[in-house]
């Protein structure tokens, strides 16, 4: 009995210690950083219609890599999100047109100002009734979560009674005005301004607020020296005039068209066909991401759940109270709040970095695992309780009698269990997207944010789903026969 | 002859309620001991004790010279020696009949697997299932069961077999084929303990009956006296009611 004990927990000792031991680090001889940036947020950064990321912020980051001599790997993600894995030390530095405001300086140590902004209002081109802000009183107003404009917004709500509708990207809140559901939006000048004049169907409606300078962002108190390598390679750049064509080619006369280049075929026919055509390589990508996670998940998460449920119909009790918590806290636990806890809130606890695919995979295990856990013991209990008895009866001890015997024939109920979570873990990588997994939901939401063709991506990202669900459940039936 | 099974003053109580009352019992070598009562009277709970199947609050238990009621004592060990069928069967259904058979002696290093093997051929023919090997116990009727079941028991060459209502869960015409696999095996020489109604059986072969009645020995004696001339009224009257059902 006690040998059963040990290599189970020798087991799970090993599985924790293969997560924590998966971090890598690099051995070059150039420094480099990881670094943060919003999805879409035209003309600083979005994605070209080859899935790289240009705009001015992404140019001059390119420009002052090169001079100051440091590499970096990019993160997108939405700002908000970027700016909480700044905080869990997840990511080096945050560079995503953000403010630079006294709040912020709380906990961000930020570069010089390296761009002049202000908080405007925009209301929808078509919209004659809403002139100034006074108009928007007891309205519904859009914000990006975590952006000047949303502070502007919250610290001005109770005077103008505004209700704020939160969204992730730019895109999104943009087109929340046009279609009507909010009046107005609060924006940063140079993006609505650009927006604007790239033909998003807005007008702005009041002078910049708050203003103040756009700024390259690291923890406060970490990475000086990549702050400092900022500073001084912008100055550079400055000085150089590089940094003024860098702006020129996004805000000058025939200036990249950054919707044209975006999406130059699908916006001329947005046809399924054109956008499958013109993203292939980006929904392949995002599908193997899935299929990955999916795969890693469910087998690691069966191996977790087979090994809590072994305790949980243990002789001793500590055992048994052991995998009834860990069941019931992961089970109880929305996964969008365990994603978080581990990308994000666990790294400001340890002080060590998770990468997003690692934190994503875990999240799966322990949230996969639970449900797992609890159909396994309930089919290992469902077993008849004669089968134990007569096993040991013949004199197997406990351990061997359960492998031998009660084990095969509770696992082969489970089965169909087993199917419908490996179904329920694809679909449920999706809400990995929210950490900045870059999976088949999130590359939805890249594309989008890119050619605006919102009802045909997300068709074919659904169609992409239930295509691979469908050939997953066939093989899960093919092999469910074999096994019988 | 040494007494195989000795057990003194055995209690056991579920709760409040007390199911064993103060149990004495010796077993001899070769002897066949068939234990009747009504339900509810503790005689299967008594079987299942002899193995440790259920505790016991007090008392002692030797069996095969194992003292049964130590919690230091290897139960394992202990039950290796001694043979136990169920009414239910309790067949492995996931095994074949041969797997079901040569699993344990196996598994514990008794035999080797070829060894195992041919002693489970051995013991299918013995019991006249020699065909169903290689199926699956499903396949097989109830009667076919229980001769499974024995042969699997018989396979650990126990010194001692228990027998918990084997013919209870059968048709009919099913416990002829079991009883008679019984019968063999107490002709053989084996010692038995034996719960069951089948009073034909009890008649038949036991060289002692006795009578469980409120979580006790009530009587106990050779079958002609116990059937012809019980002591006492409980007794009689048990009697009475399944003799001229």
């Amino acid at each position: 009995m006690n040998k059963w004990l040990k290599s189970i927990l020798t087991l799970i000792v090993l599985m924790f210690g293969m997560f924590v031991g998966g971090t890598t680090s690099f051995a070059a001889d150039k420094p480099h950083y990881t670094i943060a940036t919003d999805t879409t947020y035209p003309p600083f950064e979005f994605q070209d219609k080859d899935g790289e990321y240009r705009g001015i912020d992404m140019d001059m980051l390119k420009a002052i890599s090169k001079e100051e001599g440091f590499t970096y790997t990019l993160k997108p993600m939405s700002f908000n999100a970027g700016v909480q894995a700044i905080q869990a030390g997840q990511v080096d530095g945050l560079l995503a047109g953000m403010s630079i405001t006294p709040e912020r300086e709380k906990s961000f140590d930020f570069s010089v100002p390296y761009y002049k902004t202000g908080v405007v209002i925009a209301v929808n081109g078509k919209d004659k009734d809403n002139k100034s802000l006074d108009d928007l009183k007891g309205k519904k107003v859009a914000v990006k979560t975590g952006t000047a404009g949303a502070q502007y917004a919250q610290s001005i709500a109770k005077e103008y009674d505004l209700k704020l509708s939160f969204f992730n990207d730019s895109n999104t809140m943009y087109n929340d005005v046009k279609v009507g559901n909010t009046v107005a939006a609060f924006e940063d000048q140079p993006v609505m301004a650009y927006a604007i004049n790239q033909g998003t169907d807005m007008n702005i409606i009041t002078k910049p607020v708050n203003t103040g300078g756009y700024g390259f962002g690291v923890k406060k108190g970490a990475n000086a020296e990549l702050l400092k390598s900022f500073d001084k390679g912008y100055d550079k750049l400055v000085k150089s005039g590089e940094y003024d064509k860098i702006v020129q080619n996004y805000l000058g006369d025939n200036s990249y068209n950054y919707k044209k280049n975006a999406a130059n075929e699908a916006a001329a026919k947005p046809t399924i066909w054109n956008i499958l055509k013109e993203n292939k390589s980006a929904l392949l990508d995002g599908l193997f991401k899935t299929i990955q996670l999916t795969l890693i998940g469910i087998i690691l998460a069966s191996i977790w759940g087979m090994l809590l449920a072994v305790m949980g119909v243990m002789p001793s009790k500590i055992m048994r109270g052991i995998s009834t918590s860990i069941i019931y806290l992961f089970r109880g636990l929305p996964m969008l709040v365990l994603a978080f806890f581990i990308y994000i809130g666990l790294p400001n606890l340890t002080g060590s970095k998770i990468p997003a695919f690692t934190a994503g995979v875990i999240t799966l295990v322990l949230n996969e695992g639970a449900y797992i856990a609890s159909f396994v013991k309930g089919g290992f209990l469902s077993v008849d309780k004669g089968q134990l008895e007569a096993a040991r009866s013949l004199g197997m001890p406990y351990g061997k009698a359960m492998r031998k015997v009660v084990m095969p024939q509770g696992i082969r109920l489970t089965i169909p269990s087993f199917i419908n979570q490996f179904i329920i873990t694809l679909k449920d990588t999706s809400i990995l997207s929210a950490i900045g997994i870059i999976e088949l939901t999130q590359t939805g939401t890249l594309i989008i944010a890119r050619n605006l063709q919102g009802f045909r991506v997300w068709l074919i990202i659904g169609a992409m789903y239930l295509i691979v669900i469908t050939l997953l459940t066939w093989l899960s039936n093919w092999m469910e026969k074999r096994i019988k | 002859m040494a007494a195989i099974v000795d057990v003194k003053d055995v209690h056991k109580s579920y709760g409040s309620n007390e199911v064993l009352k103060g149990i004495d019992l010796e077993v001899q070598e070769g002897e066949v001991v068939v234990m009747i009562g009504p339900s509810g009277s503790g005689k299967s709970t008594f079987l299942r004790t002899l193995n440790h199947l259920e505790d016991t609050d007090s008392g002692k238990i030797v069996i095969n010279g194992w003292d049964v009621s130590d919690s230091k004592t290897n139960i394992d060990k202990t039950r290796e020696t001694i043979g136990m069928v169920f009414q239910h069967f309790n067949l492995f259904p996931h095994l074949t009949v041969l797997e079901n058979m040569t699993l344990a002696p196996v598994e514990l290093g008794k035999y080797s697997k070829d060894e195992a093997e041919a002693k489970a051929l051995e013991l299918l023919d013995r019991v006249g299932l020699r065909d169903k090997a290689d199926v699956k116990p499903t396949t097989l009727s109830g009667g076919q069961k229980q001769r499974v079941a024995i042969a699997r028991a018989l396979e650990m060459n126990p010194k001692i077999m228990l027998f918990d209502e084997p013919t209870s869960a059968l048709d009919p015409e099913m416990v002829g084929d079991v009883l008679q696999v019984m019968k063999d095996l107490a002709k053989d020489g084996m010692t038995m303990i034996v719960v069951t109604h089948e009073m034909g059986f009890a008649k038949q072969v036991a060289d002692r009956v006795v009578f469980f009645a409120d979580g006790l020995i009530n009587e106990q004696g050779k079958p002609e006296d116990v059937f012809n001339h019980p002591q006492h009224e409980r007794t009689k009257d048990f009697l009475d009611k399944v003799l001229n059902a």
